[in-house]
C-alpha cells in the first residue's frame, strides 16, 4: 500500500518538473536572504559585544549562515535535477543519486526546523550574558585612563541614549557603584571627603546618574544629582516623578530588542522551511513518476507517483531489516572465509 | 519644406538604435528611480527637521517638485523600452503608431519641463537655508522653556533629540544657550538668593544662566559632563574653560544641518542633472525612430532607406501651417469670393 499516490500523465510530469524548477531558483533567493539574516545577526551582536563580556554565543547566527550556504547549494542543484528529469537521455545519469539525494534533503530540512526553533529558544543565554556585561561595564564606566577600558564610558553613553534606557535594572544601579573618576574628586572639599569616610571601601557613591539618563521627554531640565532629596530641587518629588530620567534598564531594554529580531528571523526560517518542505515532497513524486514509467522509452505513458512504498510502518520494518542485513552481511562473509580457508588447510 | 535635422536610417541602423535605445530606457528607469528615493529621503528629511525651518521657507517645495519630475522619468523610460522593443516586432507595432506621438509631446513638454523646473530649484533653493534655519532654530531655543505653552510644547524635546542625533549644541555653538532662558519659571524656586539676584540683575527680567541642557553632553568626554557654571574657572576642579572641547559638542547646530542638507540637495541635483541628459536621448532616440518607421509606413522590415527627423519643417514654415489650417475653415463665407481666394493662397505653402 503506496503512501499518497498521485497519478502522472506526461502533461502533470512536465508541470511538475517546471513547477519545481522554478520553485527551487526561488528558493534559492530565500537561501540568501537567510544568510544575509543570519549576517545582520551576527554584525547586531559583534557590536554590542562590548556590554556582553565578550562571551555571547553566536551559535544562533552561525548556523543561520550555515544554513542559508548549504540551501543555495541544495535548491540550484535540484533546480538542476529538475531541468534535466524531463530528457531521459540527462535524467539517466541523475538517476542513482537521486535517493541518496533526497534522504540529504530530508536531514537538511529537519536541520532547518531545529534552527528555526534555536531562534525562539536561545533567548535565556542571552539574559544572563547581557545582565554580567552590563554589571561590569557599568563599573568601567569611570575608567576613562585605563587602557583597553577607556571606551566603556562612551559605550554605555551611546547605549543609554539609543535604547532609552538607565542603568542594569533601573537609574538605581548607579547609586552603587562610583562612576565618577577620583580625577575629577576635589579632595580639598569637606563634602568629597565625608563621602568618601562615609563609605566603607571608600568609594565615592551619590545619589546622581549620568546625563545619558536623562529623558527628552520631560518637562522640566533634567535633574540628574541628588535624585532622592526632594528639597535640593523646587517642586520635585522623587516618588512621583517619572519623566525625568528613563525608566527602563538596558539589560530589558536589550533584550527585548534581540528578542523581537530573533523572533522575526525565526518566523522567515519556518516559512523558508515549509517552502524547502514542499519542494522536497515534490521531488520525491517526481522521482517515483519518473521511476514508475513501465516503459522507459515511451514518454507518453503514465505512472504513479508517491511519498512511500509501503505504509509507514512496513517502510520502518524494511528500513531496520536492510540494517541488519548489512551488518549479518560482514558477518556471513567472515564464516565463509573461515569456511574456506578450513577445507583448504584441511 | 527641409526636415530639420534629417538623419538617414536604413534597416540595420534602425535596428542598432532601437537596441541602443532600449538599454538606454532601461538605463533611464534604475537613475529615475534612484532619483526617487532620493527625492522621498530628503522629502522625509525635511518633514522631520520641519520645526526648525521657518514656515516661510520655500525649500519644501525642492523634494515635492523633484519626485514628480522623476516619476514621469521612470514613465518615460519605461514608454521608450516598450516602444523600441516593439519597434522590432512587426506585430507589436501597430498599436503603438498612434499613442507614440502625443506620448512624446507630453513627454517632451511634461517630462521635460518639471526637470528642468527641479533642476532650477535645486540651484536656486540652498540659498534659502540659511535664513530659514536662522529663523527656526532661533524660534526652537527661545520656546525651549515652554512646555505648557500650547502648540510649543514639543520644542524642548524635539531640539533635544536634535542635539543628541546631530552631535551639535546651540545655534553656533553652546554659548547661545547663555543668552536665552531655557529654564521655565515653574520651577525656578522664588524664595532662592541666587535666583531672585540673577533675575534682577538682567534688563528684562530673564533667569540666565552659565549653564546648558543636557542634550549638549559629548559622550566622548573622558570626564563626567559638566553642564553648568561653565564660564567659571574655579567651579569644577581641572577644567578649564578655555578648552572645553570634549565636553560639550563643539559645532553648532545651524552648521550641522545646513550642511546636512545642503549635501542631500546637491546629490538630489547631480541626480536630476543625469537623468534630464537621459531623458533628452531617450525623447531624441525615440523621435527619430517614430519619423523613420513613419516614413516607411510602418512598415518595420521594410528594406528601404528611411529619413528620420526631428521637426517635419523649419519652425516658420510649422508655425505658418498651424496658423492656416487654424484660420482657415473659421473665416466667415460672405459668399463665394473667399472660398475662390482660400485655394490659390493654401497652394503658396506648398509650393
Amino acid at each position: 500500500m503506496a503512501l499518497l499516490k498521485v497519478k502522472f500523465d506526461q502533461k502533470k510530469r512536465v508541470k511538475l518538473a517546471q513547477g519545481l524548477w522554478l520553485m527551487n531558483w526561488f528558493s534559492v533567493l530565500a537561501g540568501i536572504i537567510i544568510f544575509g539574516l543570519g549576517l545582520f545577526l551576527k554584525i547586531e551582536l559583534r557590536k554590542r559585544s562590548d556590554v556582553m563580556n565578550n562571551s555571547e554565543s553566536h551559535f544562533v547566527p552561525n548556523s543561520l549562515i550555515g544554513v542559508g550556504v548549504l540551501s543555495c547549494v541544495f535548491n540550484s542543484l535540484a533546480g538542476k535535477i529538475c531541468y534535466d528529469a524531463l530528457d531521459p537521455a540527462k535524467y539517466a545519469k541523475w538517476k542513482p543519486w537521486l535517493k541518496p539525494y533526497l534522504a540529504v534533503c530530508v536531514l537538511f530540512n529537519v536541520t532547518l526546523f531545529l534552527v528555526a526553533l534555536c531562534c525562539f529558544l536561545l533567548r535565556g543565554s542571552l539574559e544572563s550574558t547581557l545582565a554580567h556585561g552590563l554589571k561590569n561595564g557599568m563599573k568601567f564606566y569611570r575608567d576613562t585612563d585605563t587602557p583597553g577600558r577607556c571606551f566603556m564610558k562612551k559605550t554605555i553613553d551611546m547605549l543609554q541614549i539609543e535604547f532609552k534606557c538607565c542603568g542594569n535594572n533601573g537609574f538605581r544601579d548607579w547609586f552603587e557603584i562610583q562612576w565618577i573618576s577620583n580625577r575629577y574628586l576635589d579632595f580639598s572639599s569637606k563634602e568629597v571627603k565625608d563621602r568618601i569616610k562615609s563609605n566603607v571601601d571608600g568609594r565615592y557613591l551619590v545619589d546622581g546618574v549620568p546625563f545619558s539618563c536623562c529623558n527628552p521627554n520631560s518637562p522640566r531640565p533634567c535633574i540628574q544629582y541628588q535624585l532622592t532629596n526632594n528639597s535640593a530641587h523646587y517642586s520635585y518629588d522623587h516618588q512621583t516623578e517619572e519623566l525625568n530620567l528613563w525608566l527602563r534598564g538596558c539589560r530589558a531594554a536589550l533584550l527585548s530588542y534581540y528578542s523581537n529580531l530573533m523572533n522575526t528571523i525565526g518566523a522567515a526560517t519556518l516559512l523558508v522551511w515549509l517552502f524547502e518542505a514542499t519542494i522536497t515532497v515534490g521531488l520525491r513524486y517526481l522521482h517515483t513518476a519518473l521511476e514508475g514509467m513501465a516503459n522507459p522509452e515511451d514518454p507518453e505513458c503514465e505512472s504513479e507517483g508517491w511519498l512511500l512504498e509501503k505504509s509507514v510502518p512496513e517502510t520502518w520494518k524494511a528500513f531496520l531489516e536492510s540494517m541488519k542485513k548489512l551488518g549479518q552481511g560482514n558477518q556471513v562473509e567472515a564464516e565463509g572465509e573461515d569456511a574456506g580457508q578450513a577445507p583448504a588447510a584441511g | 519644406m527641409a526636415p530639420v535635422l534629417p538623419l538617414v536610417l536604413p534597416l540595420q541602423p534602425r535596428i542598432r538604435l532601437a537596441q541602443g535605445l532600449w538599454l538606454l530606457s532601461w538605463l533611464l528607469v534604475l537613475v529615475g528611480g534612484l532619483t526617487l528615493l532620493c527625492s522621498g529621503h530628503l522629502l522625509v528629511q525635511v518633514w522631520h527637521l520641519g520645526t526648525f525651518l521657518a514656515p516661510s521657507c520655500p525649500f519644501s517645495a525642492l523634494p515635492q517638485v523633484a519626485l514628480a519630475a522623476s516619476a514621469v522619468a521612470l514613465g518615460t523610460g519605461l514608454v521608450g523600452s516598450g516602444a523600441s522593443r516593439a519597434s522590432l516586432d512587426a506585430e507589436q507595432y501597430p498599436p503603438w503608431r498612434g499613442v507614440l506621438g502625443p506620448l512624446l509631446v507630453a513627454g517632451t513638454a511634461g517630462g521635460g519641463g518639471l526637470l528642468v523646473l527641479a533642476l532650477g530649484l535645486a540651484l536656486a533653493l540652498p540659498g534659502t537655508l540659511d535664513t530659514g534655519l536662522e529663523e527656526g532654530l532661533g524660534s526652537a531655543l527661545a520656546h525651549y522653556k515652554d512646555t505648557e505653552v500650547p502648540g510649543r510644547c514639543q520644542a524642548k524635546r524635539l531640539l533635544d533629540e536634535l542635539q543628541l542625533r546631530h552631535h551639535c549644541c546651540g545655534r553656533h555653538g553652546y554659548k547661545d544657550w547663555f543668552g536665552i532662558q531655557w529654564v521655565s519659571n515653574r520651577y525656578l524656586d522664588p524664595n532662592d538668593h541666587d535666583v531672585v539676584d540673577r533675575i534682577q540683575s538682567n534688563v528684562e527680567g530673564l533667569y540666565l544662566i552659565d549653564g546648558v541642557p543636557f542634550s549638549c553632553c559629548n559622550p566622548h568626554s573622558p570626564r563626567p559632563c559638566l553642564q553648568s557654571q561653565l564660564s567659571d574657572p574655579h567651579a569644577h576642579p581641572l577644567f578649564d574653560p578655555r578648552q572645553p572641547n570634549l565636553n560639550l559638542w563643539s559645532q553648532g547646530c545651524h552648521e550641522v544641518l545646513l550642511g546636512h542638507l545642503q549635501g542631500l540637495a546637491s546629490t538630489l541635483g547631480n541626480m536630476l542633472a543625469v537623468t534630464f541628459l537621459l531623458q533628452t536621448l531617450v525623447l531624441l532616440g525615440l523621435r527619430y525612430l517614430q519619423t523613420a518607421l513613419e516614413g516607411l509606413g510602418g512598415v518595420i522590415d521594410g528594406e528601404g532607406e528611411a529619413q528620420g527627423y526631428l521637426f517635419p519643417a523649419g519652425l516658420k514654415d510649422m508655425l505658418k501651417t498651424a496658423w492656416l489650417q487654424g484660420v482657415g475653415p473659421h473665416r466667415p463665407a460672405p459668399g463665394e469670393g473667399p472660398p475662390e481666394e482660400e485655394p490659390p493662397k493654401e497652394g503658396l505653402p506648398e509650393a
